[in-house]
């Protein structure tokens, strides 16, 4: 017993520990950053969080167990309920800042924005949306990112693919349902009366019927646009709009469909109006729907890593595009400058140096390229759409559809 | 209204009696006050720091409202409105015109009060919820207005951002720095509140909420003081409205809407209308128990995740009405008035506050 404890047993003992120990060590050890997400878990979209998230963790837990861990970075994410709220998102973002030095942040909607664009640049922070954006936004040298362009730009993209399919030749007639007072609703339909505007021999808005934020119904309103004989209506605001549109143009017998967006599309809307109802209208976005069938690779990552109670939808694949493009930037980001020392400088300049090929999307967004110019891509914009069929929701076509240029309004 | 005093304590003259501060507990406890707002910066999270600024400019607003409403008895559902105008002008004096931020705010104060002046006009002939509705129209009127103005003003449709602010040339960069901004101004309008009180406008102010028609028997000129009263309050939501710019850095017409408006009239009658204090327990009351109900939602969350976040928002906002009821039925003359009370049965204990 003392032999076994003596000095040179010790050493030799130290030694075959402190060299297991460094053997046991993985050659890259993984650096661990801190992605923020702004959600809203206790705000008015709350009943969409699950799902909204889900697309997020999945596609981040995805990257950790693959490409993270053979980069030698893995990313936590911090979740932080903002509750849609531009107040308690400049209140919460001191506090990121501080504790969790984030070399990205993932936005969720308009506070998001309206709070911490100014903020970003001084911060050096990128933040990577999910949602389309509006005109208003469409200013240059912004570290807000999104993969998704303007709202009249994703519903521009539908209305080529519809004006085409007209019988006769003629300008596809477009009318428009939205709100006074509120800045980005009102923008969507400025963008589409410039497109109406930019190409007269294919679009035209044949009527503007503004209505409360949340009306009861717009029956009167419709049957006053019906007078226009509207090929499509546009609701791009809310569910609320469009469910009594819905049921406005089927109270007055007529037969138009309504095209929607994805926050405000046929499934959320379907909680009110069957989807039998439905039939034959729109919901259009920059990114694949998720019943898409070119969607199986990110639908079987989603289905192994997804651990919350959110469901595959449109939520999160649109949620699922804004984690992809985020770490594909941080892919590029540590190609540049390495595992070891990412901030977001480097990750706003991985955003910025070159293209972001569909590959990186598994078929969920086409191609991404930004420029200093604007907060979204502006070339080769692409959208897919849904539509409701039979109470389904199928996808309008397998191909992507181009969106006519547009110059900004 | 006069409150018991402690034995020994008597005043020479109305003067001393009409004081703020009128006895050394008294200032004391404010001293003690000053200590600790200027501790908590040091001490409290970033979180924390950011809660205490956004109280202290919605405590302004309500502050205003106090005059308005409590004081002299003018229903106004449009404080959110007034609160922008001093938000655009603040911006855009500061991004468009280069005014460094202190007049810019003052400046803020100014426009809504002018503004207030064209939706105070009605009130020289209606009163009541006939007024009120006078005012949601000037709820309504603000995000169309300001949309159809030139962009070159307000912004039009994309708002107004401002970079980062500066104050006598220093940065105003850390949320410590700007706590110290917002919780000064605060200090300084409730101050300026509590004095209109007690002066002759605010004298007149009372008459006219008790009894408008004997007020002008007595001589009161009402449509100057109706007036007068809506100034004052909007000055102080347009001064709100101001450090809220500053504070957000980027304004729209989106952030000003109707339900923020009753936010600020419902954080006052929990307070009590009657004095600026009420404001201050009103909003204080109210931010808490936000704060409380919504960290409550997140913990169920976490501990119940087969309750979907929708249903646990519907839960907090319920429980948010029900505990403003439920104070309401308590005290129906707000905290201010039980905090009266309280100070009354210590000054006055052994002996039963009757």
């Amino acid at each position: 017993m003392k032999q076994l404890l003596s000095r040179r047993h010790l050493a030799t003992l130290a030694a075959g520990v402190f060299a297991a120990l460094a053997l046991g060590t993985p050659a890259h050890a993984q650096t661990t950053y801190n992605v923020p997400i702004s959600l809203d878990y206790t705000g008015p979209f709350a009943n969409v969080m699950d799902s909204w998230h889900a697309g997020q963790q999945a596609v981040f837990d995805w990257w950790n167990d693959t490409r993270g861990k053979q980069l030698g970075v893995k990313l936590a994410m911090k979740t932080y309920d903002m509750r849609y709220d531009a107040s308690q998102v400049a209140r919460t973002w001191p506090q990121i800042l501080a504790d969790d030095k984030p070399i990205v942040f993932l936005g969720m909607g308009t506070p998001d924005l309206v709070s911490l664009m100014k903020r970003l640049p001084a911060d050096k922070v990128p933040m990577i949306m999910g949602t389309a954006m509006v005109g208003p936004l469409w200013t240059p040298n912004g570290w807000h990112f999104s993969y998704r362009p303007t709202y009249s730009q994703e519903f521009a993209g539908l209305f080529a693919h519809l004006q085409k399919q007209l019988p006769e030749k003629r300008a596809l007639r477009i009318g428009t349902v939205s709100t006074q007072g509120l800045a980005g609703y009102v923008d969507q339909v400025n963008g589409v009366v410039a497109l109406a505007k930019t190409y007269p021999d294919r679009f035209a808005v044949v009527s503007s019927q503004w209505v409360d934020n949340t009306p009861v119904s717009v029956t009167n309103q419709i049957r006053e646009m019906l007078q226009a004989k509207p090929d499509v209506i546009l609701v791009g605001t809310n569910t609320a709009q469009v469910v009594a549109t819905l049921k406005a143009v089927k109270e007055l017998g007529a037969n138009v469909p309504v095209v929607t967006s994805s926050h405000n599309g046929l499934t959320e809307v379907a909680k009110a109006v069957s989807m039998e109802d439905q039939d034959g209208s729109f919901s259009v976005f920059a990114f694949a729907p998720s019943m898409d069938p070119s969607l199986d690779q990110i639908r079987q990552i989603f289905d192994k890593y997804n651990k919350s109670k959110g469901t595959w939808g449109i939520t999160a694949a649109q949620t699922a595009g804004q984690a992809l493009l985020t770490v594909a930037a941080i892919e590029r980001a540590i190609a540049a400058v390495g595992p070891t020392k990412l901030t977001g400088q480097a990750v706003y300049d991985a955003l910025l140096a070159a293209p972001f090929g569909a590959e990186n999307f598994h078929g969920l967004i086409k191609s991404v390229r930004f420029t200093k110019e604007a907060p979204f891509p502006t070339e080769d914009l692409a959208v897919k759409a849904v539509t409701a069929k039979g109470g389904q929701l199928v996808p309008v076509s397998k191909d992507w559809m181009p969106v006519p240029e547009l110059a900004k309004w | 209204m006069s409150l018991a005093l402690p034995s020994g304590v008597h005043f020479a003259s109305h003067a001393e009696e009409l004081r703020l501060l009128r006895t050394r507990p008294q200032r004391a406890a404010l001293l003690l006050l000053f200590v600790a707002l200027a501790v908590f910066p040091v001490v409290a999270s970033n979180y924390l720091i950011g809660l205490a600024i956004s109280a202290s400019i919605t405590l302004i607003a309500v502050v205003g409202l106090q005059i308005t409403i409590g004081m002299a008895g003018l229903l106004n559902l449009g404080q959110s409105a007034f609160v922008g105008v001093g938000a655009f002008t603040a911006a855009s004096l500061y991004a468009n015109h280069g005014l460094p931020m202190l007049p810019c705010i003052v400046l803020a104060g100014l426009a809504s009060g002018l503004v207030s002046i064209f939706f105070a006009l009605p009130a020289l002939r209606i009163k009541g919820l006939y007024l009120a509705l006078t005012t949601i129209a000037a709820q309504v009127m603000f995000p169309i207005v300001v949309l159809r103005l030139p962009e070159s003003w307000f912004g039009g449709a994309a708002g107004i951002g401002i970079d980062q602010p500066r104050l006598l040339g220093t940065a105003v960069d850390t949320p410590a720095a700007f706590y110290g901004v917002a919780v000064g101004v605060a200090a300084l309008m409730l101050l300026l509140a509590f004095n209109l009180q007690r002066s002759h406008v605010g004298l007149v102010f009372r008459a006219l909420r008790d009894n408008d028609i004997a007020s002008s028997v007595l001589g009161v000129e009402l449509g100057r003081y109706k007036i007068m009263a809506f100034f004052a309050g909007a000055l102080f939501a347009g001064v709100a409205g101001g450090l809220y710019a500053f504070y957000i850095r980027y304004v729209t017409t989106d952030q000003f809407t109707i339900w923020l408006s009753i936010w600020y009239v419902g954080m006052l009658i929990v307070g009590g209308l009657g004095s600026p204090l009420g404001a201050v327990f009103g909003t204080l009351a109210i931010t808490a128990l936000q704060e409380a109900v919504h960290a409550g939602g997140t913990r169920a969350m976490n501990l119940l995740p087969a309750l979907s976040g929708g249903t646990i928002f519907a839960m907090t906002n319920v429980l948010l009405g029900a505990a403003i009821i439920f104070m309401l039925i308590k005290e129906p003359h707000g905290l201010a008035h039980r905090w009266r009370i309280l100070k009354t049965a210590y000054r006055i204990w052994p002996y039963p506050r009757g």
